[in-house]
């Protein structure tokens, strides 16, 4: 662990990377505290102060209804992240799962398995998630669903390329002498083998999720007014430009460093993991 | 696609030029999807616009004033319910053919075969041709405001829609979606329904025309807000659609845009939908209405201390119209009533979760819509709330399951007249329409609709729409929200008189932007 904080903290990209998502978690784990306005991320309306440029009350101005933006950034953030994990919580083990078994038995379930998958990465992934999001309600639960269908399959042929290359390996054939299960060769030998990739593209797959968890609530598909979220905020404000610059420019940003923050750490992750090989 | 067609508008242009020397002038304007060129499906600002500039009507409201001036008309005469009209003998059509009483008859008939638009104006109206220019309409039944319905029958041109009706399509529907079959003072010199449709002086109009009217107009649909702004500032756009949201509309203001008005005589009115529950009973609508906070809405649509987009409610009729209530009765908000009727509503609060939709094209009413969810939300009352485009809103609110709780629209007296106003929005024959999506089924509306369109006299249309307004009140299928009037940013390349000055001003929607009475200046 410390090992890992070494190798992490002698790259500032990867450190820059860590400082960042350390912060977004921790604003978003304590935005009721730290949120100067925290009833300002439901429908609240305050129309004495609306459309303020940033100020000593308000540090990243108001949206048109007065709604404090920092605040609301801070609870977006929430979503975000609580929607970014729950859909790799999902997407991760589904794929993993399809992928080991595709990769380590072969034959039909092979070709059955990424076939699949081949169907689902044939479809641009927002033309699919606006898909999924057209025939049910858009809702914060069905953004999940709609980025969980179109996330698992690249768990999946990222397991899968490893796992095929592991079951000719000698520590594997080994267990398939001594009559080792399939499960267990595929699960207890093989899996531990693919975690970090796993990991790494967990982590970098975090930023992306938000991406597109906003592209889709810019398109007023995802998460549902009042509920404040980047994308929607980002399309709000975006009509106001230039003269209400705020309400546009500091979502804008949060998504940019959410973004910027998990892809750095990502890339610092594969450096503390692959050194493990 | 697009560039061609720009292409193909520029070089129309172009060859059209008489003296190269010249610099044609180019108004650009912008309204919201979809442009319907085809006069009998007239319905919404951007159709109107098209349709003042590209037809002409018999008459015209007068400027500045109540009544209504002759146009293609020369002259009329009214008994009981046969109105006799003379036509102008020197009128042709942009395609040369001239005007005759039979054209008249043939844009009636096809309007109401049609059945679209506003079809509606015209029912149980017949016409004949007495003569090449004598028309004569007869009536089932009197209609007192029916010279003023006449500002909604475009004159089409019957020879050359004849020529292009085919067996499966008679009436040359296909035909005018894309061509203009008029004798407006402007020609179509290319129409793209979703992105814009391009229009050239016609030279051989019967009016003269003021010589710094546009030689051209570009009539852009659906334009971002931010887009609008950015043009206008750089000089690049000439007069912006009435729908940019109040703080785009000041910013513009303060940059040195002109803003021009026009009172269309209409409201915003928040429609809620009295067939689904828990809005089809009356205590439910009263509590929300009640709730709503009217005077919030006033400051939210104010652009600066001279200019707004709105003055205070005071019922289901604008001021100043048969039957509204004075302006000191002005609507406002009650909370404790508000409560009261949420206790006599036999739903439970908890349960509504209303739908509070939003047109996407008019980013002002997301507004409303959080102002409404945050109202609402003090009695308890959860909603969600959703952004619906103007196309989809228009084809969701043809049956009552599809209907938003609560919709948003901003209605104006097509002609000028109350009857215009409220009859597609309230009577029962009429549900279903962006005017109508309350589903109002009312024997008590209903009849004062009529008795309103009866008239004969003033006297008895007051009567009848003041209690049409009493009982508009007691059954709120609308939050009233407040009486309108239209704002446009605009460039100061242009003069409007139709839009700037009160003495100038038609009393009609959209009449305002007939182009020739428009002045370019550079």
């Amino acid at each position: 662990m410390t090992r890992a904080l070494r190798i992490i903290a002698a790259n500032p990209l990867s450190l820059t990377g860590l400082i960042l998502v350390l912060a977004i978690v921790l604003a978003a784990l304590f935005a009721p505290w730290i949120a100067p306005f925290p009833t300002h991320n439901s429908a609240v309306v305050d129309f004495a102060y609306a459309n303020s440029a940033p100020n000593g009350r308000n540090w990243m101005g108001t949206d048109l209804v007065g709604r404090d933006i920092f605040s609301r950034i801070l609870y977006a953030y929430r979503i975000s992240l609580g929607l970014g994990i729950v859909v790799l919580i999902i997407a991760t083990p589904i794929g993993t799962i399809v992928g080991l078994l595709a990769g380590y038995l072969g034959g039909w379930t092979e070709s059955v398995l990424m076939r699949l998958v081949d169907v689902f990465l044939s479809i641009p992934p927002l033309v699919l998630a606006i898909a999924v999001l057209g025939v049910l309600e858009p809702t914060l639960t069905n953004a999940m669903i709609a980025v969980t269908v179109m996330w698992w399959p690249w768990y999946a042929r990222l397991v899968y390329s490893i796992a095929r290359s592991e079951r000719e390996e000698g520590y594997v054939l080994a267990a398939e002498v001594i009559g080792a299960p399939t499960t267990h060769i595929a699960f207890r030998e093989i899996l531990p083998n693919c975690l970090p990739a796993i990991i790494t593209k967990m982590t970098l797959d975090m930023g992306f999720v938000i991406i597109i968890a906003s592209s889709l609530s810019f398109l007023g598909l995802g998460v549902q007014p009042p509920t404040p979220d980047l994308g929607s905020m980002v399309a709000e404000g975006a009509r106001y430009l230039p003269d209400s610059w705020w309400m546009t420019v500091f979502p804008g940003l949060a998504i940019l460093f959410a973004v910027f923050g998990f892809n750095l750490l990502g890339d610092g992750l594969r450096d503390v993991l692959g050194a493990d090989e | 696609m697009n560039k061609s067609l720009i292409l193909a508008a520029a070089l129309t242009a172009a060859t059209a030029l008489t003296s190269p020397a010249f610099a044609q002038t180019v108004l650009r304007v912008d309204e919201v999807a979809v442009g319907e060129l085809d006069p009998a499906k007239a319905s919404d600002y951007a159709d109107s616009i098209l349709m003042f500039n590209v037809y002409d009507t018999l008459v015209l409201p007068r400027q500045g004033g109540p009544g209504y001036d002759p146009h293609l008309a020369g002259s009329w005469e009214a008994d009981g319910a046969n109105y006799t009209f003379t036509l102008r003998d020197d009128v042709t059509f942009q395609s040369g053919n001239p005007l005759r009483a039979a054209d008249v008859v043939y844009s009636l008939e096809r309007m109401q075969e049609i059945g679209q638009g506003l079809s509606h104006l015209f029912t149980g109206v017949t016409a004949e041709a007495v003569d090449e220019h004598t028309v004569r309409f007869t009536l089932d039944e009197p209609y007192a405001p029916f010279v003023a319905s006449l500002v909604r029958l475009p004159i089409v041109d019957q020879v050359l829609v004849a020529e292009n009706a085919t067996e499966d399509d008679p009436w040359a529907e296909g035909y005018l979606s894309g061509n203009a079959a008029g004798s407006g003072a402007y020609t179509v010199t290319s129409h793209n329904p979703q992105d814009v449709t391009v229009m050239a002086l016609n030279e051989g109009y019967f009016l003269p025309i003021n010589d710094a009217a546009p030689d051209q107009v570009r009539l852009r649909y659906s334009l971002e807000a931010a887009t609008v702004r950015t043009l206008l500032s750089q000089g690049e756009h000439d007069i912006a659609s009435q729908w940019l949201p109040p703080e785009v509309i000041r910013a513009l203001a303060a940059d040195g845009a002109q803003l021009f008005t026009e009172s269309g005589t209409g409201a915003f009115y928040v429609k809620m939908n009295t067939q689904r529950a828990p809005l089809d009973d009356v205590n439910c609508r009263l509590a929300l209405s009640h709730a709503f906070d009217y005077g919030t809405a006033l400051q939210m649509v104010a652009i600066n201390e001279e200019v707004s987009s709105g003055s205070a409610p005071t019922g289901a009729i604008p001021v100043g119209m048969y039957g509204s209530n004075p302006a000191e009765m002005a609507l406002e908000r009650d909370m404790d009533a508000a409560r009261a009727y949420l206790e006599a509503c036999p739903y439970d609060p908890a349960d509504f979760n209303l739908e509070i939709s939003w047109i996407a094209e008019v980013p002002l009413e997301e507004r409303f819509a959080l102002l409404m969810q945050a109202n609402f939300a003090e009695l308890g009352i959860s909603s969600s709330i959703e952004t619906l485009p103007w196309a989809l809103f228009t084809e969701r609110v043809a049956s009552p399951e599809n209907t938003p709780h609560i919709s948003q629209i901003f209605v104006n007296a097509v002609t000028g007249d109350p009857d215009t106003l409220l009859f597609g929005m309230y009577h029962s024959s009429t549900p279903g329409t962006w005017q109508s999506p309350e589903y109002l089924a009312d024997d008590q509306v209903d009849a004062a609709l009529e008795a309103g369109r009866r008239g004969p006299g003033e006297e008895d249309r007051e009567a009848a729409y003041a209690a049409l307004n009493e009982r508009l009140m007691e059954l709120a299928p609308t939050i009233y929200g407040y009486d309108r009037q239209s704002v446009f940013a605009a460039s100061d390349r242009v003069n409007a008189p139709a839009l700037s000055d009160p003495a100038m001003a038609f009393g009609v929607d959209g009449m305002g932007f007939s182009f020739r009475l428009m002045e370019m200046t550079e």
